[in-house]
This record gives C-alpha cells, sequence and structure tokens, in this order.
C-alpha cells in the first residue's frame, strides 16, 4: 500500500545509495539519459571510423578478406590516382550545382507558400511530399521518363529543343548526365529548405508587417528588413546541411548513371563504392573514406568559424 | 515618414500597382509549383493505370479507355515485391520507435538535468551530420558482418536511428526547453516522481516535436537506399529501394508500367503523411533545432 507522503512512495522501490555515490543524483540520471544516445554514436560512428582508419592502413580483398599490413600505402595511392582527384572535382561541382539551385527554389517556394491564401494546406502537402517520396521511386520515373523508348522528355528535348539525338539516352550521355543529376535531385531536395525555412517565416508575427505597412514600407522594405533577418541564421544551417548532404550523395547517381557514363558521374561515394565491389579493394576504399571524412570535417570546421550558424541559433531560441 | 516624399512602392509604381503585380507573380509562382510539384506523381500515377505494353515504346498523356488497365498492380503479389515492402515498412517503424524514444529522454536530459560536459556533448552531436552513410557503411559492413548483424533488419534499424540522432535529440531539446518547468514542479508538490512527471507532463506536451522527429525518421528509413544497398546484401531480405534495382538489373519480367504501380503505392504514406501531419512538422521546425 502507498502510503500518502511522497516519501513512503519513494521507500517501496529498489534502494539506491544516492548519498554516498561520488556524484550526484542528478548528475547521473543526466548522464543516463544521453547513454543511449552515446552507445548509437559509438556503435555508428566511433567504431566504423576508427576500424576504417585501421583497414585503410592493410591491403584487404573484399570477398577474401586476408589483411596485409602496407602502412600509409594506400594513402600515397588515394593521393595519386588521377580518379580520385576527378571525382573530387565532381563531387564539388554536384555540390555547389545542387546547393545553389536548391537554395534559390527552396526560398521561393517558401516565400510564396506563406503568402498563398487559397489551397495552401493542399499545395504545402504537395511540395512536401516531394521531400517524403522515396529516392529510388524519383529515380524510377526519371528513368522512365528519359528513355529513349516512350519516355516524354527524351522525345521532347529530342523534337522540339534538339538538345540530343531521337535514340540518344540523355542520362548516358557525357554533356548531360550531370546537368541532370543535378535538376532530378534538386526537385526534391529543394523542399528540404522549403521546410525548414516556411517553418520560420510562420513563427514572424503579422504585426511586424502591419507596423511597417503603417510607416509606409513598400514590399521589398518589408521583405528586407523584417522578413531576411530572420531567415539569415536558418539558411546559414540548411545551406552547411545541404552542402555535407549532396557530398555525400550516393543513392540518386548510383539509381540514375551509376557513376556513368564513363566516369561522368562518379563523385567521391561513388568511387569509393566501385572500389569495394567493382575492384575488390576494400582497404583502399577505406582510405578514400577516410579521406573524405577529414575533406568534410575540414570543411565543417571552416565554415563553423566563419559563420558560426549554431550561435547564430542558439542565441534566438 | 514625411508627407513630401512621393508614396513609393518597388521601382516607383503605386501601392496599388504594386499589389497588382505582386499578386500576379504569387499566382505565377503557384502555377508552377503545382506543375513541376505535381506532374511526376501525375505521370507516374497515370503511367501505372496504362497497359504494359503501351508503356513500353509510346508517349501516353492520359489513359484512354483503351489502355485503362488495374492490371499493373498485380505486382504487388509478386511474393518478392512483397518481401520488399514489408521489410521496408518493418524498418521504418523499427527506426522511428528507437529514435523518438531515444531522443525523448535525450532531450529531456539535456533541458532539465545539468551534468558535466553538457555543452560539449550537444556540439559532439552535431558532427554526426558529416557522417554519410556511405563512409560509415563500408567499414560497418565488415563490422556487422563480424557480430552477425549483417543482413538483419536490426542491423539496419540501428544504423538509421544513429544517422537521425543529431537531428531529433537537437529538436527534442530545444523543444523541451520552450515548455515551463512550472508545469513539472506542480506535479512533482503532488508528490510525482520525476519520471512520473516525465511521462505524464512532459511527453503529452512534445506532442508536435514527437511527430516531427517520428516524420523525419520515416522519411530517413523511407529513403534509404545506401545502407540497406551494402548492409542488407542478401537479395531474400533486402528493403523496397535496393530490392527493386536489384529486379531491374536481373533480366526478369519487370516492365515499367508494373514498378510504376509499386512506385505509386509507396508514395501514398508520405502523402497521407505531408497532408494530415504538417502542422505539427512545421511547429515542430519553428524551434530551430540545430
Amino acid at each position: 500500500m502507498a502510503g500518502k507522503t511522497g516519501e513512503s512512495t519513494r521507500a517501496r522501490k529498489t534502494y539506491v545509495p544516492w548519498e554516498s555515490l561520488p556524484a550526484s543524483r542528478e548528475t547521473i540520471v543526466g548522464i543516463g539519459t544521453v547513454l543511449p544516445v552515446v552507445a548509437l554514436y559509438v556503435l555508428i560512428a566511433v567504431v566504423p571510423i576508427a576500424f576504417a582508419f585501421w583497414a585503410s592502413l592493410h591491403d584487404i580483398h573484399t570477398l577474401n578478406p586476408e589483411w596485409e599490413w602496407v602502412g600509409l600505402e594506400n594513402y600515397s595511392e588515394v593521393m595519386e590516382i588521377a580518379t580520385f582527384w576527378g571525382s573530387l572535382w565532381r563531387g564539388v561541382v554536384y555540390m555547389v550545382g545542387s546547393t545553389l539551385i536548391q537554395l534559390a527554389v527552396g526560398l521561393w517556394m517558401a516565400i510564396v507558400l506563406n503568402r498563398i491564401t487559397r489551397g495552401q494546406k493542399l499545395l504545402t502537402a504537395v511540395v512536401f511530399t516531394a521531400y517524403l517520396i522515396p529516392t529510388i521511386i524519383v529515380s524510377l520515373v526519371a528513368l522512365r521518363v528519359f528513355d529513349p523508348a516512350g519516355g516524354v522528355f527524351q522525345a521532347l528535348g529530342a523534337e522540339q529543343f534538339g538538345l540530343w539525338g531521337a535514340t540518344e539516352a540523355p542520362l548516358g550521355s557525357r554533356e548531360w548526365a550531370m546537368p541532370l543529376l543535378i535538376l532530378i535531385g534538386s526537385w526534391k531536395f529543394s523542399v528540404f529548405i522549403t521546410i525548414f525555412t516556411l517553418a520560420q517565416l510562420r513563427a514572424i508575427p503579422d504585426r511586424f508587417y502591419e507596423a511597417a505597412k503603417v510607416c509606409g514600407a513598400n514590399r521589398w522594405q518589408m521583405f528586407r528588413d523584417i522578413t531576411l533577418p530572420r531567415l539569415t541564421g536558418i539558411i546559414l544551417v540548411v545551406v552547411l546541411l545541404r552542402s555535407i548532404f549532396m557530398f555525400n550523395k550516393f543513392d540518386i547517381i548510383w539509381q540514375l548513371t551509376q557513376g556513368g557514363p564513363g566516369d561522368a558521374t562518379t563523385t567521391l561515394p561513388v568511387l569509393a563504392y566501385k572500389t569495394v565491389y567493382t575492384d575488390q579493394a576494400y582497404g583502399f576504399a577505406n582510405a578514400i573514406a577516410v579521406v573524405m571524412f577529414l575533406f568534410l570535417l575540414v570543411a565543417a570546421i571552416a565554415y563553423f568559424t566563419l559563420f558560426n550558424p549554431s550561435e547564430e541559433v542558439e542565441t534566438t531560441t | 515618414m514625411s508627407r513630401n516624399e512621393p508614396p513609393g512602392g518597388v521601382f516607383g509604381l503605386s501601392y496599388d500597382d504594386e499589389s497588382r503585380v505582386f499578386e500576379a507573380l504569387k499566382l505565377l509562382s503557384t502555377v508552377i509549383i503545382v506543375v513541376v510539384g505535381v506532374w511526376p506523381i501525375y505521370w507516374m500515377a497515370q503511367l501505372a493505370v496504362t497497359e504494359y505494353e503501351t508503356v513500353e515504346d509510346a508517349v501516353t498523356v492520359v489513359p484512354t479507355p483503351e489502355t485503362f488497365t488495374l492490371d499493373n498492380f498485380s505486382v504487388l503479389a509478386n511474393p518478392e515485391m512483397y518481401t520488399y515492402m514489408f521489410n521496408t515498412v518493418v524498418v521504418a517503424i523499427g527506426t522511428i520507435v528507437t529514435v523518438v524514444v531515444v531522443s525523448l529522454i535525450a532531450g529531456y536530459g539535456l533541458a532539465r538535468l545539468s551534468f558535466p560536459q553538457k555543452e560539449n556533448f550537444a556540439r559532439i552531436l552535431l558532427i554526426g551530420y558529416l557522417f554519410s552513410p556511405i563512409v560509415i557503411g563500408i567499414p560497418l559492413y565488415q563490422i556487422w558482418q563480424s557480430i552477425g548483424l549483417l543482413g538483419t533488419r536490426i542491423g539496419l534499424i540501428i544504423a538509421l536511428s544513429a544517422l537521425s540522432m543529431p537531428f531529433t535529440v537537437w529538436l527534442m531539446w530545444k523543444y523541451i526547453m520552450t515548455i515551463p518547468e512550472a508545469h513539472e514542479e506542480a506535479a512533482w508538490v503532488d508528490g510525482a516522481s520525476r519520471w512520473r512527471g516525465f511521462r505524464d507532463v512532459v511527453v503529452p506536451q512534445c506532442r508536435p516535436a514527437i511527430i516531427a522527429a517520428a516524420l523525419f525518421a520515416f522519411a530517413l528509413a523511407w529513403n534509404d537506399f545506401t545502407f540497406a544497398q551494402i548492409l542488407l546484401p542478401s537479395t531474400e531480405t533486402t528493403t523496397f529501394a535496393p530490392g527493386v534495382l536489384r529486379a531491374m538489373s536481373q533480366a526478369q519480367f519487370l516492365p515499367d508500367a508494373h514498378l510504376m504501380a509499386i512506385s505509386l503505392v509507396m508514395t501514398l504514406p508520405p502523402l497521407l503523411f505531408a497532408y494530415f501531419m504538417q502542422s505539427y512538422l512545421l511547429k515542430g521546425f519553428q524551434v530551430r533545432a540545430l
């Protein structure tokens, strides 16, 4: 039977000698709450990166894992091969192109969605769906419409605009594969920026705009002085995130072109994947993965010190 | 504002003209968004209900009575496809549950309890954004193989949950900070334990954040291709995305119209979520979680 006071309820539980422990009860419970996250992080991040580094010092065949110590040889090889620098360059092109298009389109969509009066909910749902649709489905539709046999965009591009030959597959041409990858990806991922900026826009109270209107401000001035300052913090964050995500993008590239034709769309993640499964060089692929991680780490630290988006965000909450 | 100044909108237009131009631009933008946003979904739907022989080599815009068919959906009964979809659903649910539980507890701890290195923990959390599935997946392949998680759904759920942690933990943390602590104190005064206060006071108020985190986890799991491709190598136990790609590369009977039919079915859950949950989603994201 539980007593009437809080103390007697507590006494029923297993006895924990909080007073005699070296740390306070709050510290222990607090650390306990984040332990699952730490455990997941250690398992999924720390261990694999350490393992990747260890494996990158060996020569390993993917299907026949016999570890042969080679030291830093894999790294010097990574720096020497032309495909690495080529892939890095293509990855940067893909990242910068995608991020710029997504930022422009995403911001524009957020501003429009925030301002329309009729059908707002339905239109927002349609836009959000684009982000939630599995990448594979975006790829399947894209493969279908750019297929020389009955693909509507392929036919349009060939007949109306003369962009490519009537029987040519645009995704298989050196000239078009990369731009199309950027555009197809942007259809889906622009919405990421829209979601974040729209949430911010909804949080701006209407009275700010009303006050500005009374003072005779025009729409551009309102946008510049009310909307934009509210968005800068989140824009910095999403640009950072989108750049990282696009640099790491593997799925949509692999599904659409598998890095081809030739090496035309091989970025670093695709190169690493190909190295594991096509070249069967597991140790070498790990060296690429480690180098990729280091690149991102340096880029992110540089970005954080230049703009400090997290501080921007923290101060406003 | 001085009265002598000419009343000026953008480009020296009068305010009325400015509003008219603005309305026109808004309408045009809406039309473009509708066309570009809906078009691929419409195209997928119309190909899904057209006879597959027609789809293979001709461009159709609307299904005519002659070519209309629902036979394409028979692909759902294909045992292979059925397994892929079932696995995807299991992985999505598992990821959502893990992510919500773990991030709620951690978010509560970060918001309400003080312990050493808390700020540093939050900073390290952000590094999680740098982990790309390919960088993690390649070493994880060997690690999972040696501890027997390779090819299991649990292995994939763990990997996907960890990937969504930086975002969802941060979201919960910032969201719980917006809930006044006084609510909980009132419960403590009435004799509730910290756990009771968490369960009965904090969790119900976190609904928007929970839904936002769940949607984020769902999008990640439903979308995932890279991890599943690497960590579920055998065809029988894999999820939809890698499964369908492998089925395409093997020379078996899989016409495009059937692919569109199954894609349409896979698109429906996200569409429904996006419609019914968007207000929660936007509310959850408003806390500038990152």
